[in-house]
């Protein structure tokens, strides 16, 4: 057993440390403030090769592997939920059905921009009645001639609003619940596509979460991902690795507000001494930490799994359930050790604290975690 | 053409240090280690040269010291390096700047690089022997704390800093070395494609004993961390003789008001 990284993993980890420390840290604030992440810092991140960590170099991909992918999500989160998050739903979600469950002609075809960046990708299965049941897809549609032509809505679309590339779930017949859904390659900027709005959210504000329209919306056949009637089980591979993404955004902000919550305790003074010395913030500390560090063990477990295509349904769910709930835990002690200082917005830690809490809810509610948890401990 | 570049892999500054149990260097355990800052500005240079020049030049990176420094060549490596030479000694510490460069010199003497960069000095040991000590063992030209630099078939233009904001222009001949100072570039980051092709890049491994050929000429007598930092200075009374207080302090320890 091993459990230090590689070298070449370590040098990985320290070329994105030093990136995220002087690209995104600075503006991380901003991004927050404005609801937007800088198409400079997109194109920074894109040449960095953070956008196809995984896939393979002959579609414009690092090559690298699923660990190196959660390293690069960890440390981006670290500085910014936001980053983090647009990241690992293009990563895991788009690029990773259309690498997993796509023909050669598909891979070649949409792979290169979305590796390279060029493309932001989004995965449209939420609708207002279908999110932990997707069974419940109530997006249709129906082949004419060599054209699939889809009606209907989604919503929360993670980076929805760069109208990029996007993996898109609809039902052919919705007596037949999961087994009438069908998966897409869309071109997001088609016509027939409508933006209802970018929603206004508590945290990861930087990030787009896309609620859209879908009028007669003309998709090739040749966009069909996966077999017809199948796309229920190309949502679930999918979503079953994007958990190592969020997993690994969770654990960056932990990590964040940890950090500065550690550097703060050293710094304040009260009745003369740090307030480090006193057991009550001690003792906080010591379980943030643990926290933090049982997270990081399952999070690369479960890409070490991946990647040594071994299966890691079970680890996936509980390093996003162990993670997330790391997450809300450490950014509310680190607010608590802040004080009234952790509350004031020039301080970062009341923006980690709102970020954290999604991540115990997408990509799988942690309810739906410990249902995949205990349905593979009862089966 | 051949170039080469020579880094060293330092402990980050910002660890807490504690004596060796021979109280002559720092404990190398838990401590984080990164590529000594001025070499990243060598090899950054170096690799701009090797863009420039393209096809027929190569660029060798060197570095002495245990595995862990390893870490620091796959980084020169991504950042564009094409091969590297690990001189493997796990006791690079305990060896005085004379004998570092003869084992750099001996290695490079019948290699014929034409151009070799080092950092200006380490950031641990802060000798800033090495670089003019492999040039002159070598027998090639040499200059110092380079802020400029460029190259023309066989001629080096270099820029250097001087004392005080002074600038001042050498010219070299190749063979040459050049010592690099903060200014110079921006080096730049290792993305994750050039991280996974320096996988395939080859590291050859020397063990030390094959080069060193020099006894030392100085030994380090012991070493002393820094104290543990006080909490500042506070300034107290009325605010007009804070205010002169504290211009006092800035005229002398500062350059904010010069």
């Amino acid at each position: 057993m091993n459990f230090e990284l590689s070298q070449d993993h370590k040098v990985l980890q320290a070329a994105v440390r030093d990136f995220v420390e002087k690209e995104i840290k600075p503006i991380a604030m901003k991004i927050d403030e404005e609801h937007m992440i800088p198409d400079s810092l997109i194109k920074k991140m894109s040449e960095m090769g953070f956008m196809g960590s995984y896939f393979p170099e002959e579609y414009e991909g690092a090559g690298l592997d699923v660990l190196s992918y959660a390293i690069v999500v960890e440390e981006v989160s670290k500085a910014c939920g936001s980053s983090g998050v647009l990241i690992s739903a293009h990563t895991s979600l788009a690029n990773g059905p259309i690498y997993t469950f796509g023909t050669e002609e598909q891979k070649k075809k949409w792979l290169p921009d979305l590796n390279s960046g060029r493309k932001m990708g989004c995965f449209l299965l939420t609708e207002p009645n279908a999110g932990s049941d997707a069974g419940g897809t109530a997006t249709m549609y129906r082949r004419e001639g060599d054209e699939f032509v889809i009606n209907g809505s989604k919503i929360f679309i993670t980076n929805g609003g760069y109208l990029g590339t996007g993996v898109l779930f609809a039902s052919f017949d919705r007596s037949l619940k999961h087994k009438g859904i069908s998966a897409f390659i869309v071109d997001m900027s088609s016509p027939g596509i409508t933006i209802l709005k970018n929603e206004n959210k508590m945290g990861i504000r930087g990030s787009y979460t896309t609620a859209f329209a879908f009028d007669d919306l003309r998709v090739p056949v040749e966009n069909l991902l996966g077999k017809e009637g199948k796309g229920f089980n190309v949502a679930m591979d999918t979503l079953n690795g994007g958990r190592i993404g969020i997993a690994s955004q969770a654990l960056g902000i932990a990590e964040g507000a940890f950090e500065r919550a550690l550097a703060y305790s050293k710094e304040r003074k009260q009745f003369d001494q740090a307030i480090s010395e006193f057991q009550a913030i001690q003792f906080k500390l010591a379980d943030m930490y643990a926290r933090i560090e049982t997270s990081k063990l399952m999070i690369y477990k479960a890409a070490w799994l991946k990647d040594n295509k071994m299966n890691y349904t079970m680890e996936s769910a509980m390093c996003k359930m162990l993670a997330s709930e790391a997450a809300t835990y450490v950014t509310k002690e680190a607010m608590q050790i802040f004080g009234g200082y952790g509350f004031i917005c020039d301080y970062e830690i009341e923006r980690m604290y709102r970020d954290a809490k999604i991540t115990e809810i997408y990509e799988g509610t942690n309810e739906v975690q410990r249902v995949v948890i205990s349905k593979l401990l009862l089966s | 053409m051949k170039l080469l570049v020579c880094i060293k892999q330092v402990p980050d500054l910002e660890s807490r240090f504690k004596p060796n149990a021979e109280g002559v260097w720092y404990n190398e355990t838990d401590l984080a280690w990164r590529m000594n800052e001025y070499d990243e500005y060598a090899v950054e240079q170096a690799v701009q040269l090797r863009e420039k020049l393209g096809e027929g030049t190569e660029l060798t990176v060197l570095s002495i010291g245990s595995d862990r420094v390893v870490e620091a060549i796959k980084k020169a490596l991504a950042m564009g390096a094409d091969n590297a030479a690990h001189i493997q000694d796990p006791a690079a510490a305990s060896k005085d700047p004379w004998q570092i460069a003869s084992i750099i010199a001996t290695y490079a003497k019948d290699k014929a690089f034409d151009i070799i960069f080092t950092g200006m000095q380490s950031q641990d040991r802060g000798s800033a022997q090495v670089g003019v000590t492999v040039a002159e063992q070598l027998g090639i030209a040499c200059t110092t704390t380079i802020v400029g630099f460029e190259y023309d078939s066989g001629n080096i233009r270099a820029k250097r800093e001087l004392e005080g904001g002074i600038k001042g222009i050498v010219k070299m001949k190749t063979p040459a070395l050049v010592t690099c100072q903060m200014g110079l570039n921006v080096p730049r980051y290792p993305t994750l494609p050039n991280i996974m092709k320096a996988k395939k890049k080859e590291i050859a491994v020397i063990p030390v004993a094959d080069l060193l050929k020099e006894e030392a000429l100085a030994t380090t007598a012991s070493f002393h961390p820094p104290a543990k930092k006080g909490g500042g200075i506070v300034l107290e009374g009325d605010v007009g003789v804070l205010v002169d207080q504290l211009i006092a302090i800035l005229k002398d320890k500062t350059a904010v008001l010069r």
